[in-house]
C-alpha cells in the first residue's frame, strides 16, 4: 500500500493517463493539469513544491517553506490545493493545512488571495499559484484580512505581530 | 584452565582469586548453575488466585482476586520446618511444604475494581525505586463504538479505564487516573510504557500519548500529551494568542473530561495534528535534502512523498516505548492494525522522538535493514525500563550474550527471506514494559532450555506433558533440573488443551507453574524450589 518508493507517481508526463480513474476519458481539465504538472517538474519555483495526493490528479498537496526574514521562516507549510473539474475555468480551491498566524488565512485553513478568487484567470498556472502563496509570507494583505485580529496587530505593532507569528510557526509549523 | 564445578570449590576459587575487571557480577551468577529450583511440589494446596508476576526486586509476588475485583500481595518467604532425627535432608518434607502458604505469606488484600469494573489481569508495571506498582481496571470493550468527539474511526470503546497507584509495601490506594470512552491496549500492558517515574499511556482511539510522572509523594501528575498539540503549553498558547481570531466554538459538551484537563477533543479542523506536521515535514525535508537538482527533486518528492502523503498522514499510532528520558519509540501503522492481533500484515513505521525539543529524530519503514542493524547490535537500549533497575542488566539479549547472538544468526539464515526476517524482528518492537523476566535462570549463559516452551517472555504456552529441561550451557552440559508444569501423574486426558504460565522469582531458586485447562477447571500449580 505505502512507500516502495517510485511505486507510480500519478502519471508523469506523456501517456501516464491510466493510472488514475478517469471515467469520461482524459477530461480537458486533465491534461491541462498534467501540463501544469510537467512545466512545474521541470522548473520549479523556489522553495516550494507541490504534486498530486496518490492517484488523483485533481487533489494536490503544496509545501511551501517559510522564506528567510520573514516570521515564518523555518516553517514548513503544507496546504491542500483541489482542482474543479472546470479547470482552468475556475480557480482551484487552496487550504492551509498547517496552523499559521496569517491575517490573510482564516481559521479554518482558507486562504484570501486574490488571484484565486475574482482575479482568477485561466492563463494562470499551478506555478503562478505557487508564487503568489508564497508572496503572501513575504507581504501580508492587511486591509483584505480573513482574521481583522491579526491584520489589527500587524497594522499597530509589527513587532509583536512577527513575534507572535514566529512562536506559532516554532509550535505548529517546524 | 579446568574449572570445577563443584560449589565448594567454586567458593575456594572465588576467595584466591578475582574474577576479571568487569566480569564479577558475572562470576557470581554462576552459583546459580549449582543453586537450582530442581524439587518441584505438585498440585500445591493453593488460594484461588490468578497470578500475575513477581516483582523486579523480588520483595512481592502479585496475584488477583479470581473475581477481577481484588489485589492480593503475598511477600516470598521460605519453606522453613524442625525436624528431630539427624538424617534430616534425606527425609520427606513436612506435609506443610504443600500449602501455598507455607512459602508465600499475604500482606494485604484491596479492592481495586469499582462497579462494572474488573482487573485487567495482564496488566502491572512496577516502579522500583518507590515500590510502587500500577494497575489498570475497566468495564468492558464496546466494538462498533461511534468515533465522536475527535476519537478516530475503527477503534473500539472501553467507557471507563482506570490506572492505579498502589503503594506494594502496605497496599494504600495512593493515586487513580481515569480515561473515559477511550482505548488503551491493556493486554501485556502494550498501551503503557514506564521509565524511571515516566508513564506513557497511549490513548488509540483519541491519538494522544499521555505522558505521567510518578512523583515520590504518590501522585501522578501530568507531564504533556503529545498528538494534537506537541509541547505542554501549545493549546494555551493557541488559545489565547488567537483571541480575536474567530476560533470556531470548540464543543464542550464532547469533552467528557478525561480526567485530564488538557483534552479538548477538537472541532472539525483540517489542520494536521502537531505530530504529523513534525512526521511530515520530517520526511519531506529528507528527500529535498537527498536531491539537489530542482528537477529530479520534484521527480522524487512527487514519487516518494506526494504520492503518499494521505497515506502517511493516515498513520496512527499504535505503541510506544521510553528510549530515555526523552526520547520516544514511535510505532505508526493503519487504523486497522491498531487493534488487531496479529500485526505483521500491515506496513508500519517507526519513528524516534525528542518529546523535549518536539523534533522527530529518524523515521524508518519496518521492513528497514538499517533499523534492524541496530536492533541487532545495541538491542539493550531498547530495553530501556529504567537506568537504575539493575536486575533488568541481566536479561539475556543477542547484543549481550552470545549464544542468544548464535541464535538470532541462525534463525536468520533459516528465514527464507532476509526482509520476511527484518519484518519479522521488527514487529517484536516497541518493547513491551516489563514483560521479561530477570531470574538467573533464564540466562543464556548459564542454562539452555527449549525456547518454544519456557522463557524470559511473559506469555502464555501451551504445555506439553514432558519436563522442560534445563541444561547447563558449559561443560559438563549436563542437566541441572526440570520444570514439569500440571499434575506429576501427568494428565491422564492428552487431548485437551493445556496452558502453562511460569512464574520465576528474580533472584531465589523459586518457580512457580500454573496449568489451566482450558474447561475452567481449576488450575494445577506447582511450586519449584531448592530443597
Amino acid at each position: 500500500m505505502m512507500m516502495p518508493a517510485g511505486g507510480g507517481g500519478g502519471g508523469g508526463r506523456g501517456g501516464g493517463g491510466r493510472s488514475w480513474p478517469s471515467t469520461t476519458s482524459v477530461s480537458a481539465s486533465g491534461k491541462r493539469i498534467q501540463k501544469e504538472m510537467s512545466e512545474l517538474s521541470f522548473d520549479p519555483p523556489p522553495d516550494c513544491s507541490a504534486g498530486p495526493k496518490g492517484d488523483n490528479l485533481y487533489h494536490w498537496v503544496a509545501t511551501l517553506f517559510g522564506p528567510p526574514g520573514t516570521p515564518y521562516e523555518g516553517g514548513i507549510y503544507f496546504l491542500d490545493i483541489t482542482f474543479p473539474s472546470d479547470y482552468p475555468f475556475k480557480p482551484p480551491k487552496v487550504v492551509f493545512k498547517t496552523r499559521i498566524y496569517h491575517c490573510n488565512v482564516g481559521s479554518s485553513g482558507d486562504v484570501s488571495l486574490d488571484i484565486l478568487k475574482d482575479g482568477w484567470s485561466p492563463a494562470l498556472t499551478i506555478s503562478k499559484v505557487l508564487v503568489a502563496l508564497r508572496s503572501i509570507f513575504t507581504n501580508p494583505d492587511p486591509y483584505k484580512p480573513l482574521v481583522p485580529g491579526v491584520a489589527r496587530l500587524y497594522l499597530a505593532d509589527r513587532v509583536k505581530h512577527d513575534e507572535v507569528a514566529a512562536e506559532w510557526t516554532l509550535r505548529f509549523a517546524r | 584452565m579446568f574449572r570445577s564445578n563443584n560449589v565448594a570449590a567454586r567458593i575456594f576459587e572465588r576467595q584466591i582469586s578475582s574474577p576479571a575487571p568487569g566480569t564479577s557480577v558475572h562470576c557470581a551468577r554462576r552459583f546459580y548453575e549449582n543453586i537450582v529450583p530442581s524439587h518441584t511440589i505438585y498440585d500445591i494446596e493453593c488460594p484461588d488466585i490468578l497470578f500475575r508476576k513477581f516483582s523486579d526486586d523480588g520483595n512481592y509476588l502479585v496475584t488477583f482476586s479470581r473475581n477481577h475485583q481484588d489485589l492480593v500481595v503475598y511477600r516470598p518467604t521460605w519453606l522453613s520446618f524442625s525436624c528431630r532425627e539427624d538424617d534430616c535432608l534425606n527425609r520427606d518434607l513436612p506435609s506443610k511444604a504443600s500449602k501455598f502458604e507455607s512459602f508465600f505469606t499475604q500482606l494485604y488484600c484491596v479492592t481495586l475494581a469499582a462497579s462494572g469494573e474488573l482487573i485487567c489481569k495482564d496488566f502491572f508495571l512496577y516502579s522500583e525505586k518507590n515500590q510502587f506498582g500500577i494497575f489498570a481496571t475497566s468495564t468492558a470493550q464496546i466494538h462498533d463504538a461511534p468515533a465522536v468527539g475527535g476519537a478516530i474511526q475503527g477503534i473500539p470503546s472501553i467507557e471507563k479505564i482506570t490506572f492505579h497507584l498502589v503503594r506494594l509495601e502496605d497496599g494504600v490506594i495512593l493515586d487513580e487516573r481515569v480515561f473515559c470512552n477511550d482505548y488503551i491496549n491493556l493486554a501485556h500492558s502494550m498501551g503503557v510504557f514506564l521509565y524511571d517515574d515516566l508513564v506513557a499511556i497511549v490513548s488509540l482511539r483519541y491519538q494522544r500519548i499521555h505522558i505521567l510522572q510518578i512523583r515520590d509523594s504518590g501522585n501522578l501528575v501530568d507531564v504533556r500529551s503529545i498528538g494534537e498539540y506537541c509541547r505542554e503549553d501549545d493549546e494555551l498558547f493557541l488559545n489565547s494568542s488567537s483571541q480575536g481570531m474567530s476560533i470556531p466554538d470548540r464543543n464542550t459538551a464532547q469533552n467528557i473530561g478525561n480526567g485530564l484537563e488538557s483534552i479538548h477533543h477538537m472541532p472539525e479542523t483540517s489542520f494536521l495534528s502537531g505530530l504529523k506536521q513534525r512526521l511530515l515535514s520530517f520526511i519531506l525535508r529528507g528527500i529535498w535534502n537527498e536531491e539537489h537538482d530542482p528537477t529530479s527533486r520534484m521527480q522524487c518528492l512527487k514519487k516518494k512523498f506526494y504520492f503518499h502523503f494521505q497515506d502517511y498522514a493516515d498513520l496512527v499510532i499504535w505503541k510506544v516505548q521510553f528510549l530515555d528520558r526523552h526520547h520516544l519509540l514511535i510505532k505508526f501503522g493503519s487504523v486497522d492494525g491498531g487493534v488487531a492481533r496479529n500485526t505483521d500484515n500491515h506496513p508500519a513505521f517507526f519513528a524516534v522522538y525528542n518529546m523535549e525539543t518536539t523534533e522527530i529524530i529518524s523515521f524508518y519503514q519496518n521492513s528497514a535493514e538499517d533499523l534492524y542493524t541496530l536492533f541487532e547490535l545495541f538491542c539493550d537500549h531498547f530495553h530501556s525500563s529504567s537506568k537504575n533497575s539493575f536486575y533488568m542488566n541481566f536479561l539475556s539479549t543477542h547484543s549481550n550474550n552470545i549464544y542468544a547472538l548464535e541464535q538470532l544468526k541462525c534463525n536468520k539464515t533459516k528465514a527464507s527471506s532476509c526482509q520476511q526476517f527484518v519484518k519479522k524482528m521488527l514487529a517484536t518492537l516497541p518493547f513491551n514494559c516489563q514483560s521479561q523476566s530477570p531470574s538467573p535462570y533464564f540466562d543464556h549463559s548459564l542454562f539452555r532450555y527449549d525456547e518454544k516452551l519456557i522463557s524470559a517472555t511473559d506469555r502464555h504456552r501451551q504445555s506439553t506433558d514432558h519436563p522442560i529441561k534445563f541444561i547447563l550451557r558449559r561443560q559438563p552440559n549436563t542437566l541441572k533440573f526440570k520444570i514439569k508444569p500440571g499434575p506429576e501423574s501427568g494428565n491422564s486426558d492428552t487431548r485437551t488443551k493445556k496452558i502453562s504460565s511460569f512464574l520465576f522469582h528474580p533472584i531465589l531458586p523459586l518457580a512457580i507453574s500454573v496449568q489451566q485447562t482450558l474447561f475452567l477447571q481449576p488450575a494445577v500449580v506447582n511450586i519449584h524450589f531448592r530443597r
